[in-house]
């Protein structure tokens, strides 16, 4: 009696688990099958890329707006002039383009035949109006500091837009290169954060940030029709989350991904691993209005001591490259490069030292954090190879949320990270002595007076020359020792073709293609 | 008994205003505020201190937090500083969300764990018993997100047959929810079974001990009435604390298998909350799970009274 009381009791409990795990299952077929009636392109895929929520939730359309949506962003919006991946300006919205003696006023000629997502023609008044609306305080927008030098537009006709500079700057239209500077349509300031109308190869379909934002193609795009019939784009914060949905097909493509993901899908028969390089670094900064460092040798001979393929293999898994000291893009045309490049020299660093009057070893704090991925193992990989040169540094690692805000600005030696930007924006940002983020306090009127001499020369050998001066002395004279700059790493399904092997911010959507 | 009820219910309330001031002091000690967290890096000060008025984190301490405690006792949660949105408009479907997570794990949990552990209890260090406490000491003893990794990896890497991770809104029907709870579910279940079953085991084996059930036996009550009739009903009684407890985790405390799984609820939620820096949605959120923990552990207690005379009449006299 009791025997066959437990074996029904076991046998029930199975039941209920069984049942538990296969009951829901009738739903997430019908959700499949739902998905895909929106599908009315004939044989077009419908594409999956998550994004990461990074707003949790104030994610906005408004490309000007501080929580800017960028993902989404990129589908629908085009912008006046594009780089490519080889740093080199491209047409997008603006055909041609030219300025005056001294680069104080730009004459685009836009794109004809262009249409938004409502039907409605692009023209001048839009651009003229994209940028007031930049550059109203209202906005807060993150471009309007680099783009304050607009003093004014002028609409002579509907294909033409002039923009008046103050001071003039011969690189003007790489500022127009920036994602912030999407053309949006005339008037729209106070819908666009939600219809996201813009004249983009996707136009939205279904906003929805926290869940799945839906677009569709825009068949009308100038560049022709788009390869997908359109694309969903989900949530997932978590970047092991993003990983298990990646492996379990619930998404085709995973953009920014990080290292752990890479070295996991490298060997998938199902997947590819891109790996492209950019203009982010990561390296040391030194305040050079604090001792030691105000002293230029015991800079120098920090910048000596980094064995920096060394970190490259190390931190980055060697999906990265060095750098000797300069913040610009290795892909960038002004970048500068040393002779002989920057190996480690230990006995050079200890004859700085020594002559200024460290010849017994430096004792250095150095503050880390937690706040970008590769800061703290580039403190302690740095603090192994300083050692060698009778370098000892303590380790303090600060918590993340405050780390930019009150550790890195009263500390003398920091770690540091920047994302890629053009030339002249990374050198103004951090680098010029007016910046508020110029982080090593770095004051040399030679510099500033290069980049402002750069922003009005028109040859460009000549600017290219001011440029690369300008990083010479930040690599001599400056208080911050850049080891290198950082692969992105992209993981698309081999469902997908056509991929663009480009970093997500040079990645033509339209071209890419899906096989369902 | 109503007397009771009455004082339970005060010191509940006692309880939860004490919380209140504590969570505000505890968010308040936090490094970092709204304002730096929305601007990020490239902020100026005078961004911040412009920021700061807007959002009202000029004021001072004190004067927010009666502002806050206000708010609450009329329902009112207050604005989202990062969402700029009435909290109320999008916390309670994060609530929706975690509940029938958490109530779903519980009705398939408890059952499954109570009777495993009977029959662990009843098959004392014979096979059943020892195959069941194994696994459910190998289930106990893995973190969860080992767990919910291994069964992604098996049931939506492997076979496909459950989504890995949770794409959908947050205000989506239950329908569309419902696919995707299952692992988490399941997460859930092979962590809270080990716990309970090994709780009614051990009170079984116990109760199956004492006198009255030898008494029961002697008297010539088949095994199967003696188990149903006399020892279960004390056996349970020490679940249901645990089971309080339990539930209330399980409503509250998701937060690592909310973010492995994608999973819309307010774990996800706080946690997006405490990256923000959005300081009146964490309140808001510490509040409801103190008020879930404080009235499910009160009506535990409350059902323990009614279901054991003995504790209710000793209280009377005493």
């Amino acid at each position: 009696m009791f025997k066959k009381v437990v074996y029904f009791l076991l046998f029930s409990l199975i039941f209920v688990l069984v049942s538990a795990c296969i009951a829901p299952q009738t739903p997430a077929a019908n959700e499949a099958a739902n998905a895909g009636n929106g599908d009315t392109g004939a044989s077009r895929g419908i594409l999956r890329v998550p994004h990461f929520l990074a707003r949790n939730g104030a994610e906005s359309l408004d490309p000007a707006s501080p929580t800017e949506f960028s993902y989404a962003n990129y589908l629908l919006y085009d912008r006046l002039v594009a780089l490519n991946a080889d740093g080199v300006l491209e047409p997008e919205l603006a055909t041609a383009w030219a300025t005056n003696a001294d680069a104080t006023e730009w004459t685009f000629t836009l794109r004809e035949g262009v249409t938004f997502h409502d039907g409605s023609a692009f023209d001048s008044a839009d651009v003229a109006y994209t940028f007031a609306h930049i550059l109203d305080p209202e906005t807060k927008s993150r471009a309007a500091r680099t783009l304050s030098l607009i003093t004014g537009t002028e609409t002579p006709d509907p294909q033409t837009i002039v923009f008046r500079l103050e001071p003039g700057h011969a690189d003007f239209p790489l500022l127009l290169s920036s994602r912030p500077t999407a053309i949006i349509p005339a008037d729209s300031g106070a819908t666009i954060a939600t219809s996201g109308i813009g004249t983009g190869p996707f136009k939205l379909e279904a906003l929805d940030p926290e869940g799945t934002t839906v677009f569709s193609a825009n068949d009308n795009y100038w560049r022709g029709a788009p390869g997908l019939a359109g694309i969903e784009m989900p949530a997932i914060a978590d970047n092991e989350a993003r990983t298990l949905a990646l492996q379990a097909g619930q998404i085709d493509l995973l953009l920014q991904a990080g290292s752990t993901a890479a070295e996991l899908l490298t060997n998938s028969p199902d997947h590819t691993v891109l790996s492209f390089p950019t203009g982010t670094w990561n390296g040391l900064s030194m305040r050079i209005d604090m001792p030691p460092f105000d002293d230029v040798r015991v800079r120098q001979a920090i910048r000596l001591v980094a064995d920096r393929q060394a970190m490259v293999d190390l931190i980055l898994n060697g999906a990265g490259r060095v750098s000797c000291d300069t913040p610009v893009d290795p892909a960038d045309p002004y970048r500068w490069e040393p002779e002989g490049g920057c190996p480690q020299n230990i006995e050079g660093a200890k004859a700085l030292l020594a002559e200024a009057g460290y010849a017994d070893g430096l004792e250095l704090t150095l503050y880390t954090s937690d706040v970008l991925p590769n800061l703290v193992p580039m403190g302690e990989v740095f603090q192994q190879q300083a050692a060698a040169a009778g370098i000892n540094i303590t380790l303090e690692v600060a918590p993340a949320d405050t780390f930019f805000s009150e550790t890195a600005v009263k500390e003398a030696f920091i770690t540091t990270g920047w994302l890629g930007r053009p030339t002249d924006e990374i050198l103004n940002l951090v680098f010029r002595s007016t910046s508020p983020l110029n982080e090593a306090k770095f004051v040399n009127e030679a510099f500033d007076k290069l980049l402002d001499e750069a922003r009005q020369a028109q040859d460009l050998a000549k600017r290219t020359k001011f440029y690369q001066d300008a990083q010479q002395l930040i690599a001599t004279e400056g208080g911050h020792m850049i080891a290198m700059h950082i692969n992105e790493i992209t993981i698309v399904s081999n469902a997908v073709a056509n991929f663009p092997a480009r970093t997500v911010e040079h990645i033509e959507w339209y071209e890419i293609t899906k096989s369902e | 008994m109503g007397r009771l009820l009455v004082q339970r219910f005060s010191l509940a309330l006692i309880i939860l205003a004490f919380v209140s001031l504590l969570v505000f002091i505890m968010v308040e000690l936090l490094p970092g505020d709204a304002a730096t967290a929305y601007l990020g890096r490239d902020a100026t000060t005078e961004e911040i201190e412009e920021v700061r008025i807007t959002l009202g984190l000029d004021r001072p301490a004190p004067e927010r937090f009666l502002v806050w405690a206000g708010g609450l006792v009329r329902g009112d949660l207050g604005v989202s500083l990062a969402r700029g949105e009435p909290i109320n408009t999008f916390l309670w479907m994060r609530l929706r969300n975690s509940l029938v997570l958490g109530i779903t794990a519980a009705l398939v949990g408890f059952p499954l764990a109570i009777g495993l552990g009977i029959v662990a209890g009843l098959t004392r260090d014979r096979l059943p018993d020892l195959l069941i406490s194994t696994i459910s000491l190998i289930g106990m003893s893995l973190p969860e997100f080992v767990t919910a990794t291994l069964l992604i990896y098996l049931f939506s890497i492997q076979w496909r047959l459950f989504p890995a991770v949770t794409l959908v809104n947050p205000d989506a029907p239950l329908a569309e929810l419902l696919p995707n709870i299952v692992l988490p579910i399941l997460t859930l279940i092979v962590l809270l079974t080990a716990y309970i079953l090994r709780v009614v085991r051990t009170s079984l084996i116990e109760v199956m001990r004492s006198d009255y059930i030898r008494v029961a036996r002697m008297k010539g009550l088949s095994r199967f009435w003696v188990v149903l009739r006399h020892a279960l009903p004390n056996a349970l009684l020490p679940t249901l604390t645990i089971a309080a407890l339990t539930i209330a985790w399980l409503i509250g405390g998701l937060f690592v298998i909310e973010k492995v799984f994608n999973y819309p609820g307010i774990g996800t939620l706080l946690l997006a909350a405490i990256q923000d820096r959005d300081l009146p949605v964490v309140q808001s959120i510490a509040m409801v799970m103190a008020v879930i923990y404080v009235f499910v552990n009160l009506g535990a207690d409350l059902l323990t009274l009614v279901l054991n005379p003995r504790l209710r009449s000793r209280r009377a006299v005493g």
